[in-house]
């Protein structure tokens, strides 16, 4: 069990919250700024970095190598999760540590991402072998019906399912081969289509990492605009002699939007005037914004708001007698699997209906304004500080509280214990780093509503709600996601396993 | 001026720091611990041989003493009011041998064993599993359910203990895995595919070049 957030700590964020509400109601709007506000990195020699391949490359084969020895740590190493480095490895550090990377580095995760690696790695080999020209995949166009960020968001649900219903967190097994269907449909998927379908519209990890990543402090882009303004090369999109074109179909010159970047760094290698570097950034500047709003993409937030929610709520200790209670009325017995289900189904449909609900209570206090559609679709940006910010907030717990790394290093197998009585100890916290995360996970709440208010007022001068007050049900939205967010953390936390 | 040497000062290093050791002593010493073994005899022998070791109110002992080897595992978990402690003999369970489950049960409030019956079920856990079959249902002895399999194939498998404790219903689930279970066959279709996948793609993308080589040439020709 987990140390809850102490009441002390969720008053001080929740009077906070209610400050920053009333200030985003009470004050004049905002006055809108176009274009991009940010900076090369102070850090410039990261740059140079990404100019040379080899440092990325020894990153690639290190991911490669983890990769591979969580499959055959998981088809062969014990089956008892918490001594198996493929479940370790996968869930307690991998996945919780994977949005808090977010965080400091954007999409960075895509540019190693072994799937991703060992697909191009095994396409290039078979392009060698199709004779002149060939490159190893029959480049055909995405259908219509696959493009956007559906498929990523069908995965994802599919994915939180397996991770929480099913209980591929504890099991190595089925982790492994969870890892070899990713490589199978990332390599399906670059053997059929142009460019790597599979990281803009397929892949569920990829897709939350740049939706996230639009609130990320680091971006890619150009340095001086006019540069890329008079550039009618383009090697940025379609590569050079020596080096690959944007993987994902991005172009320098109009990127605004962090979501599609996979930060592999071909822009970098291939610009001729060295006019692409990692810049610094408001983490506010693209949701408040330069991102183009998209129903695939609010749908994708929204879902990503109420799964954040559900990654939370599954770990109470009163989750499986809800749960129990929810199978049983549905007439499935005391399967869990089934109560799960539709909690998970249940718990999609409310956050969006309640979203939607209090969209439709903002078009009709702006009548004559934008419509209900529209709403919909460029409030939807709200969702993600909160999403995120408290994304971070339980998985630092996970973090922290979970993780035994060094045992799993040093045993990925598990069957190499000394004693084979020994059972795993949960890593002690101190009452200091307590106190530490304690603060951590508030200030990541309260600076998650803060962001959302930002975005809520800006693009509500966007969409031509000029009053502050008028935006109150959405703010009211807001409240009611972060006061959700509070319990949970202030809720005793089952360990995984 | 020179300080006088102390009179009792050794001159070989043997003597410093090495005791003295006389008979007499020595004697003493003897009879002093023989005294203390007599006196302790009797208590040795009137004390009953120990059946169990009790460890936080766990017979330790009696959960493998069918058993001359570890279990192949040991998970301890909780759930509702019970601590659940399952163990697998032999160490290395294999097909076609007897192998035996240990499972012990503990409230966790006042640390009271449970006492009633617990069903042993079993089920395949592989991709495709199939349905779960009952192993059998074990009265408590001496605070320990022992339930007894042979398996007939190597594989991984999931056992249920199921039981029912204050009105609620108690079921947990645990892994088994029997011998060495052939992993040969997961990797086999992933690579199988992939191989097939790429060789499909590959014929058709010589095809198109080919294709497009030929019309080439013919419009050359008709040029």
């Amino acid at each position: 069990m987990i140390h809850p957030l102490p009441s002390s700590w969720c008053l001080l964020i929740l009077v906070s919250v209610a400050m920053v509400a009333g200030w985003a109601l009470l004050s004049p709007p905002p006055v809108q700024q176009h274009g991009e506000i940010s900076k090369p990195l102070i850090l410039n020699w990261i740059g140079s970095y990404f100019r040379m391949r080899w440092p990325l490359l020894v990153l690639k084969l290190v991911m490669v190598g983890l990769f591979l020895l969580v499959i055959f740590s998981g088809l062969y190493g014990t089956p008892i999760p918490q001594r198996n480095l493929a479940t370790e490895l996968t869930w307690n550090i991998w996945w919780a540590g994977l949005i808090v990377s977010v965080f400091f580095l954007g999409s960075a995760w895509c540019a190693v991402c072994p799937w991703q690696t060992i697909a191009s790695w095994l396409l290039r080999l078979s392009a060698m072998g199709s004779g002149k020209g060939g490159s190893g995949s029959l480049n055909l166009p995405v259908p219509a019906l696959l493009r956007g960020v559906w498929p990523a968001l069908l995965l994802l649900v599919v994915l939180t399912w397996l991770e929480l219903g099913y209980g591929i967190t504890a099991n190595p097994y089925v982790t492994a081969l969870l890892a070899m269907l990713m490589l199978m449909m990332t390599t399906a998927s670059h053997a059929l289509f142009e460019r790597k379908a599979f990281c803009r519209h397929f892949c569920p990890v990829g897709r939350t990492i740049g939706v996230y990543a639009q609130l990320a402090p680091v971006a890619l882009r150009h340095i001086d605009a006019e540069v890329c303004n008079h550039c009618t090369t383009l090697e940025c999109y379609h590569g050079s002699s020596e080096v690959e074109p944007c993987p994902t179909g991005l172009v320098m010159k109009n990127l605004q939007e962090n979501t599609y970047c996979i930060s592999c760094g071909n822009c970098v290698r291939s610009c001729p005037e060295s006019n692409i570097a990692w810049q610094l950034r408001p983490m506010s500047q693209e949701a408040c914004r330069n991102a183009r709003p998209r129903l695939d993409e609010a749908w994708f937030m929204l879902v990503l708001l109420a799964l954040a929610a559900l990654h939370g709520m599954t770990m109470l200790p009163i989750w499986e007698t809800w749960v129990r209670q929810l199978g049983g009325w549905l007439g499935g017995g005391s399967q869990l699997l089934w109560g799960f289900s539709a909690g998970l189904f249940f718990t999609v449909l409310f956050t969006v209906i309640i979203y939607a609900g209090l969209v439709a209570f903002t078009a009709a206090l702006n009548r004559g304004g934008v419509g209900f559609g529209r709403l919909f679709v460029g409030m939807a940006f709200i969702t993600l500080p909160l999403a995120f910010t408290y994304h971070i907030a339980h998985n630092l717990s996970h973090l922290f509280r979970e993780n035994n790394i060094h045992q799993w290093l040093l045993h990925p197998f598990g069957l190499e214990h000394g004693n084979p009585l020994a059972v795993r100890h949960m890593a002690m916290v101190s009452a200091d780093t307590n106190t530490v995360l304690f603060a951590l996970q508030a200030g990541l709440i309260v600076v998650g509503f803060w962001l959302s208010m930002m975005i809520l007022r800006y693009r509500g001068e966007k969409l031509r709600i000029d009053r502050g007050w008028r935006l109150a049900p959405l703010c009211l939205f807001a409240l009611l996601v972060t006061s959700l967010h509070v319990w949970l953390l202030s809720q005793p936390m089952m360990m995984r396993f | 001026m020179e300080p006088p040497c102390p009179p009792s000062h050794p001159k070989n290093a043997l003597e410093v720091g090495l005791p003295r050791i006389y008979p007499e002593f020595c004697k003493r010493l003897i009879r002093l611990l023989l005294g203390v073994l007599a006196l302790l005899l009797p208590c040795v022998l009137a004390v009953p041989p120990a059946l169990a070791h009790h460890v936080m109110g766990r017979p330790s002992y009696k959960l493998n003493e069918d058993s001359n080897t570890p279990p192949s595992m040991q998970v301890e978990t909780q759930i509702g009011n019970y601590s659940v402690t399952y163990m697998v003999f032999p160490a290395f369970p294999r097909p076609n041998a007897f192998g035996r489950i240990n499972l012990y049960a503990v409230r966790i409030d006042n640390g009271k064993p449970f006492q009633g019956k617990v069903r042993f079920l079993v089920r395949d856990d592989s991709w495709f599993r199939s349905s779960e079959e009952v192993i059998g249902e074990q009265p408590v002895d001496d605070n320990v359910f022992r339930q007894g399999f042979i398996f007939r194939h190597a594989g991984d498998y999931i056992i249920t203990a199921s039981f029912e404790a204050d009105g609620q219903p108690y079921t947990i689930d645990f892994p088994l895995r029997i011998g060495q279970p052939s992993r040969i066959g997961i990797i086999g279709i992933v690579v199988g595919f992939i191989i097939v996948l790429l060789l499909v793609v590959n014929i058709t993308q010589r095809r198109r070049l080919l294709n497009a080589k030929v019309r080439e040439a013919q419009i050359k020709r008709h040029e």
